[in-house]
This record gives C-alpha cells, structure tokens and sequence, in this order.
C-alpha cells in the first residue's frame, strides 16, 4: 500500500482528482468530509490530509511514503528526501518585495520580514547583503507599510495584495510550483509502486 | 508505532562484536573527548555540524566526540602493507535529527585502514549486510560509488554542487531546467538521466548504468560494482545490494564506494560508510580506508519493548510483611524477577500478582 500525504485545500483535492482518475481512487473519499485518512477498499492506497507546510515532514519521517508540497516548503525546511516530479501546479514565485518608491541603503542592514527565514537569509547571504531578520506568521505585506522592516520575502502569485499595499517586486528570488515527494527509505522497499504512480501522476498532469 | 526489531540493543551489540571479532577486527576503544581543531578542520565530513566544546585545564579547546572514524584514523599509524581492522562501539554527541538539541548516540562500527583492496571491500560489505540482518531480515543495502558520480561531473563544465545536489533528489526535472540553461548536449542529459534512473536491485541496475558510462573513470567504478556484486552473488547478500547513484557523499573525503544502509519501516538510513583514502591525505597520511557506522540512534526506538517490568507483583499489609518476604525471595530463587509492594503501584506493568492483604490499596 502507498501512503499519501496532501496538503489540505485546492491543490491537495485537485492532485487527489488527477490520482483518481489515474487509478487511485478512494471510495470513501468525498469533498466535505472532514476526515483525515482515507482508504481504498482494495489497499491500494490510503491518503492523509495536513497542512501543507507539514506534507514534508510526514513524508520524511515516513508517515506517508509519498505527498505532494511547494518547492517553497522544499527550500525553507530542505528535507532529506527525494524530488520526483515537478506537478506544474500552484505556480508562485518567491519574490523580494518592497515600497514601490524603495531605494536600498546599503551603509545599513536591510530589515527583511519573511515567513521563510533560511530562504532569505541564504539568499542575502549569497549576495553578501548584511541582513536583519524578522520573522512573521502571515501579513507579511503589512511590515514595509509600517515600517518595521525595508523588504519583504514572500511567495507572491498575481501581485494584487502587494498592489493594493503600495508594494511592488524587486526581484524573483526563484519560481514555485507543486513537487512530488518521496521518503528515502520507502522508496527502496517500494520502488516499483512509487514508480508507478508517479508515472501515472506525470501522465495525468501532462493530459 | 508497531515493534519490528525483536532483540534489544544489547543483544544486538553483543552479536555484532563476535561477528567482527570472528572476522580479526579488533576491539578499539576511545576516549570521550578530542581535541576541537580535528572536527574544525574536518567539518564537512561529519553528519552534524555542531559539536559540544569546553576548554580543558590546560587552556586547549576540547570537543566531546561527535564522530568516531575521525579520531580512529588521526590516532593510528596506517600500515604500508596490510590492513589494520578495528571495530568500536562508543558514544557519540551530535544534534538530533529533528531537534536543536544534543543527543548522546551510541554507534558502532568498523574501519580497515592501509592496503584496501577489493577482498577488504567484499568483507566490509558482507559484514554490512551480517551487520543489517542482525536488526531485520528485510533491509537494503543502497551502493553508490564516488568514481561513477564523479566522473560524470567530469564531463560537464558546470557547477558540480548544482549537478550533486540535483542527482541526490532525483529531481530530473529541475536538471533539464538545468540542462536548458546550460546549452547541455543531448548525450550528457542522457547519462545524467540515465544514472538518476539506474536504481533498484543491483544485477539489473548494473546493466542500466552502463548506457550512461562517458569516460575511464565511470567504466572503472562500474566494473568494480560489477566485481563486488559477482562476490555478493556467492556470498548469498546479491538480492540484498541495491544499486543508488543518489548517495553521493563528500567528493573531498570519500572516493570509492558509497554504503547506506535500510531497515523496511524506518524511514531514515540506519547504516553509512565507504571509502575514504582522502580523509587520510587530509591528515596527512597515506594509504586507504573503508569502513562503516550503524546509528544504533536512528533505530532505539524499534526495539522490542518489555512490557511486563517485573514477574510478580506482591502487594502485603502489615500483617502479612513477612509472608511477602518469604514468598518474594522464593521467587526470585526460581529465576523471576519480583517486587514487593504495600498499595498497587501505578504504572507498573507485571506478569502475576499475589495479593496477600484482603483489600488491594489503589
């Protein structure tokens, strides 16, 4: 049997449909449901709803065998596992953004706010760019506005909340989109399953 | 979490060590500490990059051991001819996988140092798999080897850590992102991908790699995988050995074969070694090595739990104490273990209890 961990929301129900209609359908499995784990009758397959910041962790401590999650998650917490295949879904880029009128005072350390702090510190620490870290939870956007940092690392996906803020991007650190993982150690024990469905995954996207 | 490990760690220890001594691997015992500057100047070969370090009396910073290979190799003379073949099993101290905290870790492992020659990779590979089938009969040992992957590197003029860390995912997909960006050509995508690909059970894994093999260095790694596996095949582990150029380990340390080993039901690798003749350049010394660790921490938590704590379980009142002495020394003259106690202790799991008061205290 192949565990699946999906990120809850609109990208983990539109993997689950592509995977169905693939052949790994689980009948139990409805829309409204608030149930966690289901399972297909046949014990094909089973597949766990969480967060989707924490589809890596369950994948790495092998809870699940497989799951689906954004390169971004990848970057920030780096997982030990491997990357099978690039979904082209929930398409984002993380994106260095400020005040539209921003100019950079390099005689001081940039204020950069971020949920993904080794993100930008890897990315200001490449640039050899003296940084001062904040880290926030969510409305990253509201930092520059009231001037508690000068920049802000974010995903950024039409660029309309940072519009609507006086914002605009600065730079495109790198592009995200929807990864399909695997636990190291479950791929040896299962490598012709894990195989398989991400062909069949593939091929489903590719549709 | 379901058991699957049906020995303790004792028992495992004690199995290891008669299997290494069987082989003429020495005992080799350390002390607890090391000077700090062998993990400063080495720091890319351990596994964690924190270490616990404290100022000795003497003024020198010191460092509590977080790897065992390192001092193995600084405190010995390395033989011009033959081999030197040591086993160990100490602590360790290194962050927790997960965790910012430090963690005592017990390992053991083993290392042959001088004239490494492939009878010495046979038998440390052998003994590898002796050594996995000591915690489960379903284990794999994945094999990479450094001269594969890096003579691949070789033929590309671009970032070899880009390439390593794509190979290590097997993110084929980033790489041809890569591989657009780089202008690559057709026939070096191709062994890229070809090399990602060839995984799994090691007789048919070898025949895939070939497709990829671009220059002397891959050819020789290959037919030396070849050979390995042909005396894997006698010795009864071949079914075992996977093949898995994804494990690609520090090119300024390791450069030969490339073990990782794992246990069906944990999810991270219990086992890791290879072959490491540059570590000895790096301190100077000459000749080869190869070797492995079991992280014995990686899998405490799979052992067989013993439920039942004592045998028997006597609960007296005062008027009883001396029935209870009485019953509790004959109980453990005939081998089991016992505790007395005047109410019922919590959380105190036994086999049998002998009630001797009318009413049991909770």
């Amino acid at each position: 049997m192949i565990n699946v961990a999906l990120p809850k929301g609109r990208l983990g129900e539109k993997v689950y449909e592509l995977l169905a209609e693939a052949g790994y359908k689980c009948e139990e499995y409805t829309k409204d449901s608030r149930k966690l784990i289901f399972c297909d009758e046949r014990g094909e397959v089973s597949y766990f709803w969480v967060k989707p910041s924490d589809v890596a962790v369950y994948v790495e401590l092998g809870a699940a065998d497989v799951g689906v999650v954004g390169k971004d998650v990848l970057d920030e917490y780096e997982p030990d596992v491997y990357e099978l295949a690039d979904l082209g879904m929930g398409k984002c880029a993380m994106c260095v953004a400020a005040k539209s009128d921003w100019t950079d005072d390099t005689s001081v350390p940039l204020r950069v706010a971020t949920k993904f702090t080794n993100t930008a510190e890897k990315y200001f620490a490449d640039m050899g760019r003296d940084v001062e870290i904040i880290k926030l939870n969510g409305s990253i956007e509201l930092a520059p506005v009231l001037g508690i940092s000068d920049v802000i690392v974010d995903i950024v996906e039409t660029g309309t909340t940072l519009k609507e803020n006086n914002l605009r991007v600065f730079k495109r650190i790198s592009e995200i989109s929807a990864r399909f993982i695997a636990n190291k150690s479950s791929y040896k024990f299962k490598t012709d399953e894990i195989k398989k469905i991400t062909e069949k995954l593939i091929k489903a996207v590719e549709k | 979490m379901a058991v699957i490990i049906d020995k303790d760690e004792n028992q495992i220890l004690g199995n290891l060590a008669a299997i290494y001594k069987s082989r003429g691997y020495r005992r080799y015992k350390l002390g607890c500490f090391e000077e700090y500057s062998l993990y400063q100047e080495n720091k890319d070969f351990l596994i964690g990059k924190n270490v616990i370090t404290f100022s000795d009396l003497g003024g020198r910073l010191m460092a509590m051991r977080p790897d065992v290979t390192l001092s193995v190799i600084r405190h010995n003379e390395v033989p011009e001819n033959g081999l030197e073949k040591f086993f160990y099993n100490e602590k360790v101290y290194r962050q927790s996988a997960g965790s910012n905290e430090f963690k005592e870790i017990n390992q053991t492992g083993v290392e042959a140092i001088g004239a490494v020659d492939e009878a010495a990779i046979a038998e440390i590979t052998a003994l590898i798999c002796e050594t996995l089938s000591q915690i489960s009969s379903d284990y794999i040992l994945d094999v990479s080897h450094m001269g594969f992957t890096e003579g691949l590197f070789d033929e590309f003029s671009c970032e070899r850590q880009t390439l390593s860390t794509l190979l290590k995912k097997k993110s084929l997909h980033d790489f041809y992102r890569f591989a657009e960006k780089n202008n690559l050509s057709d026939e070096l995508v191709n062994a890229f991908c070809v090399t990602v690909n060839a995984c799994g059970k090691a007789d048919n894994a070898l025949k895939e790699a070939k497709k990829a093999v671009l220059n002397d260095k891959m050819s020789a790694a290959l037919s030396e995988l070849e050979r390995l596996q042909v005396r894997m095949n006698k010795f009864g582990y071949g079914d075992k050995i996977n093949i898995n150029f994804s494990s690609v380990n520090n090119a300024d340390y390791y450069n030969g074969i490339i073990y990782n080993g794992f246990v069906s039901g944990i999810p991270r690798f219990v086992l890791s070694g290879g072959r490491y003749d540059k570590l000895l350049s790096k301190l100077n010394k000459r000749g080869g090595a190869v070797g492995f660790a079991l992280y014995l921490g990686e899998i405490e938590r799979y052992f067989k739990r013993d439920d039942a704590l004592v045998d028997c379980l006597i609960i007296y009142d005062e008027t009883t104490q001396d029935e209870a002495l009485e019953l509790a020394d004959k109980t453990v003259k005939a081998g089991n273990s016992v505790r007395i106690a005047k109410s019922m202790p919590t959380e105190l799991k036994y086999s049998r209890l002998v009630n001797l008061c009318k009413e049991v205290k909770q």
